[in-house]
């Protein structure tokens, strides 16, 4: 089914209300998902992969800050979606290149990072270039890239498979953010040595996805709407003959 | 589209601790800045066409209507379906389920394919899944007293009793027109860059005009249909004098509060346009016209009808105020100060709804100077943190700029007498009794007051052990501040930023945050049904489509419809003249 991207983000905004997320995160999280599914990064895939896992992670404990300098932050994530507190962490980043003109944000142990773009197109609409970057630890081993130009609506991003696999015991589940202030960094991939499978998404596509989204409306899964409208009610109060008072209209108006 | 303007483009402006306490706000009238009056400056400037292309209606006057709309560059459809509606399923309630009308304004050409997919679905409104070539949905309601009365009259010849529209200023009142893509209809983004639409609730007011033709020509085809060779068709005045009604409730009040910055920049024009006409000095010529102004305002304060007490009052009141304005013009000579006086003067002597009542004539003084402002009153909506701001600048900014909300107290029981929620029932936004009635528990965040309070409160006790913490740190120790923080620092750069009430206090009164935002819209005959319920009136007085491409006729002629009176009809006269088209 079509919907428009006001009601993707409206119904996600409620539905991640619902299910115990905090206002602003709740905006945060409906704004990357409706921002990616819009711009043909499929944010609806991503939370659909994502929503049984955040109906049961425990929403009470935010990110832990557990290293900071002038120039560098690390912020632990505690295993949970970055649709939750993890824009303060972006945020605490921007803050720092804004001291420094360059901070380097590592956030750990944390899930759905692609929705992360949704995110840090904020961060390059206030003129900040944003760097993102991470791996995919899964078979083959592949590394993302996703770099916004300050100013800039849409990212570069790149994908690719690596040719082998290194010797890394530790779990590959968080993301490195380099933000800078007064340049642009781009990803250029080394001319010499072509990654596999590479996957390169450009600004100009997405804005025509972006466009298009508007024009035709966005395709979304009716099982998974059905399933955000069913969270949604958890904060729709039950009627009774009270409760029809409380709205301050009669129930018939044939005058 | 321009972002909501900040602070440093002051002018001579009222401050916000006048402008923006509600109970002001809820005093405003319509103006010339007014969404209605815009768009209908829009379509006389641009001789937008609206001509009726399908009018297949049955004897009852059931059945499909589609007007053609012709801007320079554009062309769009309005799709009218009319049913049959029983007496107990007529209710102006989001929670009704079918209406007498259905309508729709779709961009482009009807063709077959797409007018199938509207009829299974328009009629449904909400429940129904809408083409995203939709750019409005909406439905409306018979008056069923003036449609029976308006009938009965122009089947006998005769022309209706203007008096019945003074009474009840329509046919039809629209309860809902959605638009911004809901159920799937276009969004505003789509709208931003299309100079038809591009200022807020343009299309919807559109829409609402069009149903106002689709009612008249409705009308007269039921009056043929009862006495073929006996009715007459309605008279010009009176299509003019007639109106699209609307009935309203809560819902507007998370529109306002969900959109601060936009209704920051919809007062900022609105102030502006004052601070303009406050700056000119006042002629003999402007002198003559504001009296003129004043005793039409009085006159149509005066044909105002209303069954509610509180209201019929205000407008008694209001009235006895403006005579007492007329009088003082009258004594008032003018002089390069007199616009400056008249404001200190009904500052001290009329009701708050008199002197908008006079600020809204002093704006519609100079068109040259106001009507620029049409297309500032939209804007980008976009609230950012400011990570690296000082949290102890942050307190400072909440006690300079919202220390009205600081006011609240956590355990006064009448600070928090009321909540905010929407109904199971197709989401209607309701109030309900805090302790009395269930569901606080699920209450939508409206109430900005006591949330900033809360944050202030949070603020102090995190600075007195982190006094040279940033804000993104204060948010990492209280991420649940989020959202408010951000509001604070978008809302705190902005002449205008909120509206400054609590909205959980016991005194607090609904009716003027929905009258807040009518009045922008362009609503007059407020007639409130309840002190949450409320209907209105909509471009009464309005120029007909006809006459948008009349050369004939003056923008400024056209343009001059505010505040319209009842037409003084010599009955014979219109016998005559009704049988003319």
């Amino acid at each position: 089914m079509k919907v428009s991207f006001n009601e993707l983000q409206g119904l996600s905004r409620k539905a991640f209300i619902a299910i115990g997320f905090d206002e602003g995160d709740a905006n945060d999280a409906a704004d990357m998902v409706a921002w990616m599914e819009a711009h043909g990064l499929d944010g609806i895939a991503a939370l659909r992969k994502g929503l049984d896992f955040l109906l049961n992670e425990d929403k009470s404990q935010p990110p832990e800050l557990i290293y900071q300098d002038a120039d560098l932050c690390v912020v632990d994530a505690q295993h949970k979606t970055v649709l939750g507190h993890a824009s303060l962490a972006v945020e605490l980043g921007y803050a720092k290149c804004r001291a420094r003109g360059l901070s380097v944000t590592k956030i750990r142990h944390c899930h759905n990072r692609m929705l992360i773009v949704g995110y840090l197109s904020r961060i390059a609409r206030r003129n900040m270039s944003v760097t993102a970057f991470w791996r995919n630890s899964h078979e083959p081993l592949t590394e993302i890239l996703v770099s916004f130009k300050s100013g800039e609506a849409e990212p570069e991003i790149c994908m690719y498979g690596l040719p082998s696999t290194p010797d890394d015991t530790e779990p590959n589940d968080g993301i490195t953010l380099v933000m800078v202030n007064h340049v642009d960094l781009l990803p250029d991939l080394k001319p010499d040595a072509p990654p596999n499978d590479l996957i390169r998404q450009n600004r100009e596509a997405m804005a025509d996805w972006h466009e298009r989204s508007l024009v035709e409306g966005i395709e979304v899964d009716p099982e998974l709407w059905e399933r955000l409208k069913l969270l949604a009610t958890r904060m729709l109060v039950e009627a009774s003959d009270d409760s029809r008072q409380g709205a301050g209209a009669g129930t018939n108006d044939n005058d | 589209m321009i972002s909501a303007t900040s602070a440093s483009e002051l002018y001579n402006l009222r401050p916000a601790r006048e402008v923006m306490k509600l109970e002001r706000l809820g005093s405003m009238f319509a103006s010339r800045l007014s969404f209605v009056r815009s768009l209908m400056r829009k379509m006389i400037t641009e001789r937008w066409q609206i001509v009726n292309t399908v009018f297949d209606l049955d004897a009852k006057g059931h059945g499909l209507a589609i007007y053609r709309i012709k801007t320079p560059a554009n062309c769009y459809h309005c799709v009218i379906f009319s049913r049959d509606l029983t007496p107990e399923q007529r209710s102006d309630r989001v929670i009704a389920e079918a209406w007498d009308v259905t309508f729709a304004v779709v961009e482009g050409e009807v063709e077959n394919s797409l007018l199938e997919q509207m009829a299974a679905n328009v009629p449904l409104q909400e429940a129904g899944r809408q083409h995203p070539r939709v750019l409005v949905l909406s439905r409306a309601n018979k008056s069923l007293r003036n449609f029976s009365q308006f009938i009965g009259a122009l089947a006998a010849g005769r022309q209706p009793d203007p008096a019945w529209l003074t009474a009840v200023g329509y046919l039809y009142r629209t309860t809902a027109v959605y638009g911004n893509g809901k159920f799937g209809i276009a969004d505003f983004a789509r709208l931003e860059r299309n100079p038809d639409f591009n200022r807020p609730f343009a299309a919807q007011m559109l829409a609402v005009y069009v149903l106002r033709q689709f009612s008249i020509d409705q009308l007269n085809h039921l009056a043929k249909v009862q006495s073929p060779e006996q009715a007459t068709t309605l008279h010009p005045e009176l299509e003019r004098y007639l109106g699209i009604g609307n009935s309203t409730g809560l819902g507007m009040a998370p529109f306002l509060i969900n959109h601060p910055q936009l209704i920051q920049q919809w007062v900022y024009g609105r102030e502006r346009a004052l601070a303009y006409a406050r700056q000119e000095a006042a002629t003999e010529q402007t002198h003559a016209k504001l009296q003129e102004l004043m005793a039409r305002a009085l006159k149509h304060l005066q044909q105002t009808q209303t069954e509610d007490r509180e209201q019929a009052l205000r407008n008694q009141e209001t009235a006895r105020s403006v005579t007492e304005t007329i009088d003082w013009l009258d004594r008032t000579p003018a002089h390069p100060g007199l616009y400056e006086e008249l404001i200190t003067w009904a500052r001290g002597h009329c009701s708050l709804e008199a002197q908008e009542l006079i600020n809204t004539m002093l704006i519609e003084l100079y068109p040259n100077l106001v009507d620029k402002l049409d297309d500032e009153l939209g804007c980008h909506e976009s609230m950012d943190l400011q990570p690296d701001m000082k949290a102890k600048q942050l307190k400072s900014l909440i006690d300079q700029k919202f220390s009205w909300a600081l006011s609240y107290r956590e355990d006064c029981p009448d600070d928090n007498y009321w909540f905010w929620y929407r109904s199971v029932e197709k989401e209607e936004p309701r109030l309900g009794v805090r302790g009395a009635e269930s569901g606080a528990e699920k209450e939508t965040a409206l109430a900005i007051g006591p949330r900033i309070s809360r944050c202030h409160a949070k603020l102090e006790q995190f600075l007195a052990q982190n006094p040279n913490a940033m804000v993104v740190e204060f948010l990492l120790a209280h991420p649940e501040q989020k959202e408010c923080v951000r509001r604070i620092q978008t809302m705190g750069e902005t002449p205008y930023g909120e509206i400054r009430a609590n909205l959980w206090h016991r005194d607090m009164k609904p009716m003027h945050l929905l009258r807040t935002k009518l009045s922008f819209f362009g609503a007059s005959r407020f007639d409130p049904k309840s002190d949450r319920w409320v209907r209105i009136t909509l471009f009464q007085g309005a120029p007909r489509p006809c006459e948008l491409t009349n050369p004939e006729r003056s923008l400024e002629q056209l343009d001059d419809w505010g505040f319209p009176l009842e037409p003084q009809l010599d009955n014979n006269n219109l016998i005559l003249q009704g049988k003319v088209t």
